[in-house]
């Protein structure tokens, strides 16, 4: 049985400065402004009509995920050889969702015992995404080494993050899922940890996005669209994105202004688009991209194999 | 702690705003046509068996008969299936005692459950909560999961109502409401969330998973047509309010007697439709399961 985890002095001071970056200055916070939400919803539907229009009848609603904006927004046909992939999960994968049971945890109770134990238990009783039957079957030695790395993510966010107190609202895994152009598109997404209580004056709801993997270029897009989701649901933008890595404890804090959510609103335009094309049963475009390497459709992708051929001459990439 | 979304005033007028009124003679026409046209389909069934017609099952029929020929999952409890119950009990903490938060109305919800199904083992008294026995054995990971689950549910409930406009008495997590209509073999069962007392009689709140659809408007049609036949004196609620949380989307029913009138015809053909694909079972198998219990369970 490993120690548990609890709050100690050194986390403290830590904490209550992760705290600090995540609440702001709480006369800074921007005024709501009540057209906001109806105005961008109002954009999107615009923007997206066409591409609405072009969806044969009978087809199910377009999804609009992180992943999935992510994907096809590098190369149509690499969104298309994902979505073909059977679901494997990798070890990342296992980590990804054993740290984000303990996140939640921390965050509901303020403690946590062994560190394994605890995020395995939480798996028996949660969804079953065959996170839990890959852990199951891991070899004793390959399990060892991920508890031992769960382990150091859980002692991570123990020491950066202080127990918040009940005035702070905290909701874990919030669903998001926004229907536009009357629901055969939706915008969705899991929000790891919301805070701040919801307001109708002042912006006051903080996102924090939890990562266990890598930085990514990705990962501001990722809040960002979550930015954008919160603003068409609750009615009032969050006034604040944060992403924080478990793996050094670093935490990536943004304000939301309207730059935020625009971007957020062309990217979705611009992925949404593509996502219907697609539904549509469109011929995909192959766009090669540093990436290439990584795709399950590069066996058959021509562009993409001469785009590996030609980086393996110019040195090596690696994913960023 | 009274805080809310920036649409909760608006909802809460949606929800106080007056109704249709529906009158005692208009609501025991709907109740006579409805015993009319529903116990010829279900004296269809076995004897001994009972069709409980809840809105999963309304919905189920509605959107995908198909599936009502396939068999049932059993029940497991889990941090989704308990974070209503929860839920509303934390939500109702928040109600009567001023300055509770969600997080802390669940955490003493989840306690006092846990101690009363300690208790339980023990001696006979007080009977716990539905979910508390499962709760009680798990772990600390996983009692740490239904808390979140529940937390995240409680506040969304919380923040979606203006509570200090709401007139008392404001009732959370009522009983579901159960209608058996006379010598038929049928159970309409209801539930709402939130249940005010209005000018009009009373309004409820319903909260759903997901995004409203085409179908919507009959869910909330359903639980005011379950409500009003229950009603008694209270006659039918003026409207019914749902909310779908993850969505930001409300929806309101003002209940007038054509709803009703709507909603008991497709308890006719939603109850057809199990019946049949009841029947449709018990021809490839022998036992019958699923919508159906047995007379008095
Ligand atoms: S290999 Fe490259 S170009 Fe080909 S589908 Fe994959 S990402 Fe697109």
């Amino acid at each position: 049985m490993r120690s548990s985890l609890a709050r100690h002095p050194a986390g403290r001071s830590r904490g209550d400065t992760l705290l600090a970056r995540l609440r702001g200055d709480a006369g800074s916070r921007p005024a709501v402004d009540p057209g906001l939400a109806g105005g961008l919803r109002d954009w999107l539907e615009d923007e997206l009509s066409e591409a609405v229009a072009g969806l044969p009848d009978g087809t199910g609603p377009v999804r609009v995920t992180k992943d999935a904006l992510d994907q096809v927004l590098v190369c149509e046909a690499h969104f298309l050889s994902e979505r073909r992939q059977p679901r494997q999960v990798t070890t990342e994968m296992a980590r990804g969702t054993l740290v984000d049971l303990l996140f939640r945890q921390w965050v509901t109770t303020g403690a946590m015992g062994d560190a394994w134990e605890d995020a395995v238990c939480a798996l028996r009783v949660g969804r079953d995404d065959g996170v839990l039957g890959f852990v199951e079957q891991l070899a004793p030695d390959a399990r060892a080494r991920l508890a031992a790395e769960v382990e150091e993510h859980a002692a991570r966010i123990a020491e950066c993050w202080p127990i918040l107190a009940p005035s702070w609202m905290a909701r874990t895994q919030e669903r998001l899922d926004v229907p536009l152009a009357g629901g055969r598109i939706r915008l969705a997404g899991v929000v790891d940890l919301a805070i701040g209580a919801p307001s109708a004056g002042q912006a006051s709801v903080c996102i924090v996005e939890v990562k266990s993997g890598r930085r990514r270029l990705e990962h501001r897009g990722d809040v960002h669209l979550y930015a954008l989701l919160e603003t068409l649901r609750s009615g009032a933008p969050p006034f604040r994105v944060a992403t924080f890595y478990t793996a050094d404890g670093e935490i990536d804090v943004e304000p939301v202004g309207r730059d935020v959510l625009l971007g957020a609103l062309h990217r979705v335009v611009a992925g949404t688009t593509k996502l219907c094309r697609m539904a549509a049963g469109a011929e995909p475009d192959r766009t090669p991209n540093p990436l290439c390497g990584w795709c399950p459709g590069l066996a058959d992708c021509v562009p993409g194999r001469r785009q590996v051929e030609d980086s393996t001459h110019t040195g090596p990439v690696t994913r960023p | 702690m009274m805080v809310r979304l920036p649409r909760a005033t608006a909802v809460t007028e949606e929800l106080l705003a007056a109704g249709p009124a529906v009158g005692a003679e208009a609501l025991s026409q709907v109740r006579d046509r409805l015993v009319a046209a529903v116990s010829p389909v279900v004296a269809d069934l076995p004897a001994g068996e009972r069709l409980v017609l809840d809105g999963f099952r309304f919905s189920t029929a509605l959107r995908h008969p198909e599936r009502c020929v396939e068999g049932s999952t059993p029940f497991v409890p889990s941090p989704a299936t308990c974070r209503r119950a929860v839920g509303l009990a934390a939500v109702d903490r928040c109600l009567r005692r001023r300055g509770t938060s969600p997080a802390e109305a669940v955490a003493e919800v989840l306690r006092c459950g846990a101690e009363d199904a300690a208790g339980a083992e023990r001696d006979a008294a007080p009977r716990p909560p539905w979910w508390a026995r499962w709760y009680g054995g798990l772990p600390a990971g996983a009692r740490a999961a239904v808390a979140a689950e529940a937390t995240t549910w409680a506040t969304q409930l919380w923040t979606a109502l203006d509570w200090e406009a709401l007139p008392r008495p404001v009732v959370v997590g009522a009983r579901d409401d159960w209608w058996e209509p006379p010598r038929s073999r049928l159970t309409v069962r209801t539930r709402a969330e939130v249940r005010v007392r209005t000018s009009d009689g009373q309004a409820l709140v319903v909260v759903k998973s997901g995004v409203p659809d085409g179908t919507s408007r009959s869910e909330l049609a359903f639980v005011a047509l379950g409500a009003s036949l229950c009603s008694g004196a209270a006659g039918a609620p003026a409207r019914v309010v749902g909310l779908w949380p993850a969505a930001g989307a409300v929806r309101v029913v003002a209940v007038s007697a054509r709803v009703l009138h709507g909603a008991a015809d497709e308890v006719v053909s939603a109850s057809a439709t199990w019946v049949d694909a009841h029947l449709e079972r018990a021809d490839g198998r022998s036992r019958p399961e699923q919508a159906l219990s047995s007379t008095g369970t």
